[in-house]
């Protein structure tokens, strides 16, 4: 096989070695928060990774994955949740809205990247969080980027839409990335959380509304 | 059509085809006899100029690269009990009629949905290695004569029509007959039941008449039936024994194969099975699987198989291996119109077996909250396979921080004042800007095991909300607050 001499040459050889990503429709998951779905043009996409960034303590991730779960709840979706810093605390939630999820309670990020390889294949869940916010930043930059990129892959193969909740963002080539920058006030905590997701401000840091039309092709 | 016939052609040779899959495109012939009295008895499309009665010296000579086997019984029987199966699937009245053969009596069945039924069976048995062919017709004989002239499924509407041209060798004549019918000039069935029966019968006697019959496709319709299998097993001796998994699973998979394809056929699918490895020294090792989801699925038995035998190390070479299924009926539920089903129940449960290896059996589940205010008071459960449909929003929409634990939480120090919390020390460290608490929570008092704990959300001068809790032994950071 003759050796590519261009870029574009290049681009097709490495589109001919790779699978294309399963046609599906471009609806997507919704978070029930307004900022995250009107960013993402509707929620989480099917069939790929959303980075959330928490960029600092308090910034919201929790209120997040909450507003998810009565949102998924209430779309009769599955939600499967990996938690690599085992950081999850169900009683925030009332019980009503942890019956549709699966809790994956991982003891280090590499046992919680195997069980997101398994999930992420599963069509059962409609949504995949890999929650990685309390492994330490230097853990994360240890592990080769081929395993992130191998992720990014098998989400796209499969049906379901995979959010990565992180404390800084790491994921590479992430098609979406979105930053929760502001801390609450301990004042705040009196108003009722839909009031407080309804107010959550986020910053796109990767992808826009173009960039949806161009992965679904 | 009265009855229908399942044959496979020159049915030894695919069964020992099928046992041995490296014979794939390659000629082979089964022999029988030793020595220079070999002879092929059936020989595959691809060993040319080969054919049944030929020495075997000549055989190799004529087709070099010839494989010669001999025929496999253990083989045969185990393509015996596919053919049985789908015989099984047609009508519960079943012959085996011989090696490579059942007949089926489907007097009064639904002809349209068992003509259906023939045409999927033939394709499962196809894919499986087993290239059967389907005859039906108002006699056994004529099903059978069907069976061996069809592609796939032939039934056989006009029997004076269909049996005219037949060759005079599929009524089986007697050396001396052939001669005979040779001598008359007579080739066909046509040829033979054109003359009156009793002149055949004055001129080759009792037999004469017989042979008559079976070129005009009548035969006793009396069937010697045969009993479903009520058990689902199958079992194998190595010869020598073996050591690696290799082997052992490739006969897995055929056992695997042939039950799941037994219990489709019956209606039922397995919800546990038991694999028992005869090891040399006449010891067993034996254990039993239970499915995440009852099925009857080849991959998802295989992968449960080949994950436990990856762990599993033994001091002798395995000389047998048994494999049993329990058979049960398939759940039938209808789920709610607002529930939450599975859209793959084989992989949900699959999975999550996976994840409980990876995890462990305590760290995934659904989790579910217990009857108490002690702090993180959970339990994990085994995932519904319905979720019920959502409950009501409640009257009182909940507030407050949303916790996001360290677990184990972490120590720390926190400088107090007459004014309140003024410092926080330890993994996480900072001024107190402001302060909630304290909440003091206390349960369990009238029993062993009595808690108690008094709990602050403080916000950092710096930014961050935490939970702190104070007990006993001191001060803890519990986790972040969103």
């Amino acid at each position: 096989m003759p050796k590519p001499t261009t870029i574009a040459a290049l681009r097709s050889l490495v589109a001919a070695w790779t699978p294309a990503p399963v046609a599906r429709s471009t609806d997507g998951v919704a978070t029930g928060v307004p900022a995250i779905d009107g960013a993402l043009g509707g929620g989480l996409p099917r069939g790929r990774v959303t980075e959330l960034v928490s960029a600092v303590p308090g910034s919201g991730g929790e209120l997040v994955f909450e507003a998810l779960l009565e949102s998924t709840r209430a779309a009769r979706l599955r939600v499967a949740l990996i938690d690599a810093a085992d950081g999850f605390a169900p009683k925030n939630h009332r019980a009503n809205l942890l019956r549709h999820l699966v809790w994956v309670r991982a003891r280090s990020l590499p046992e919680a990247l195997g069980c997101a390889d398994v999930l992420v294949r599963d069509g059962n869940y409609a949504v995949m969080v890999l929650d990685v916010r309390g492994v330490p930043a230097r853990v994360l930059r240890q592990q080769s980027s081929g395993v992130w990129h191998r992720l990014r892959l098998a989400a796209e193969q499969n049906p379901g839409a995979v959010l990565v909740q992180s404390a800084a963002g790491f994921f590479p080539a992430v098609p979406w990335r979105l930053v929760l920058r502001t801390s609450a006030h301990l004042g705040e905590l009196r108003r009722t959380r839909a009031e407080r997701a309804v107010a959550l401000a986020v910053e796109v840091e990767r992808g826009h509304a173009d960039t949806r039309e161009e992965l679904a092709g | 059509m009265n009855f229908a016939v399942l044959w496979v052609h020159n049915f030894s040779l695919v069964a020992v085809q099928r046992s041995e899959p490296a014979l794939g495109g390659r000629p082979v012939a089964l022999i029988t006899g030793e020595g220079r009295k070999a002879v092929v008895t059936q020989a595959s499309p691809e060993a040319l100029q080969v054919t049944p009665g030929l020495a075997v010296p000549l055989a190799t000579a004529r087709c070099p690269g010839l494989q010669l086997r001999e025929p496999d019984f253990a083989a045969e029987m185990e393509a015996q009990q596919f053919l049985l199966a789908a015989a099984f699937a047609l009508s519960p009245r079943v012959e085996c009629t011989a090696r490579g053969c059942c007949t089926v009596d489907l007097q009064g069945a639904d002809l349209a949905r068992t003509e259906a039924e023939m045409h999927r069976q033939i394709l499962e048995l196809r894919q499986l290695g087993l290239p059967v062919r389907i005859g039906a017709g108002e006699t056994p004989l004529l099903a059978r004569y069907a069976a061996q002239r069809a592609e796939s499924v032939l039934i056989v509407r006009e029997r004076a029509d269909f049996l005219r041209p037949l060759p005079i060798e599929f009524a089986q004549p007697t050396p001396q007959q052939a001669a005979v019918l040779q001598g008359w000039g007579i080739k066909t069935l046509g040829q033979l039941t054109a003359l009156p029966k009793a002149d055949v019968g004055s001129r080759l006697g009792p037999d004469g008449v017989a042979l008559w019959e079976r070129a005009n496709g009548e035969a006793p319709a009396v069937l010697k039936l045969t009993m479903p299998s009520r058990s689902f097993a199958a079992e194998w001796n190595y010869e020598p024994p073996v050591e690696s998994i290799e082997p052992l699973l490739f006969k897995l998979r055929r056992f695997a194969e042939r039950i799941t394809f037994e219990l489709r056929s019956a209606g039922l699918v397995a919800e546990t099975f038991s694999l028992t490895l005869l090891l040399e020294d006449e010891t067993e090792y034996y254990r039993q699987f239970r499915l995440p989801e009852p099925g009857a699925n080849v991959d998802s038995w295989l992968r449960v198989l080949q994950t436990h035998l990856d762990t599993v190390r033994l001091s002798e070479r395995v000389a047998g291996v048994r494999f049993v299924a329990k058979p049960a009926r398939p759940e039938q539920r209808q789920d709610g119109l607002f529930d939450t089903g599975l859209t793959d129940p084989c992989s949900f449960w699959e999975n999550l077996a996976r994840l409980s290896a990876l995890v462990g059996d305590d760290r995934v589940g659904t989790p579910v909250l217990l009857d108490s205010h002690a702090p993180d008071a959970f339990r994990l459960e085994r995932p519904a396979a319905t979720v019920p449909a959502p409950e009501l929003p409640p009257v009182h929409p909940p507030r407050g921080g949303m916790l996001r634990r360290f677990r184990p939480a972490l120590p720390a120090r926190v400088i107090c004042t007459d004014a309140g919390l003024v410092a926080l020390e330890g993994a996480v460290r900072g001024d107190i800007r402001a302060s909630l608490g304290p909440h003091i929570l206390r349960g369990d008092w009238w029993k062993p095991g009595t808690w108690a704990v008094e709990t602050w959300q403080v916000e950092l001068t710096g930014g961050g909300l935490y939970q702190l809790t104070r007990d006993a032994e001191g001060w803890w950071i519990d986790g972040v607050l969103d």
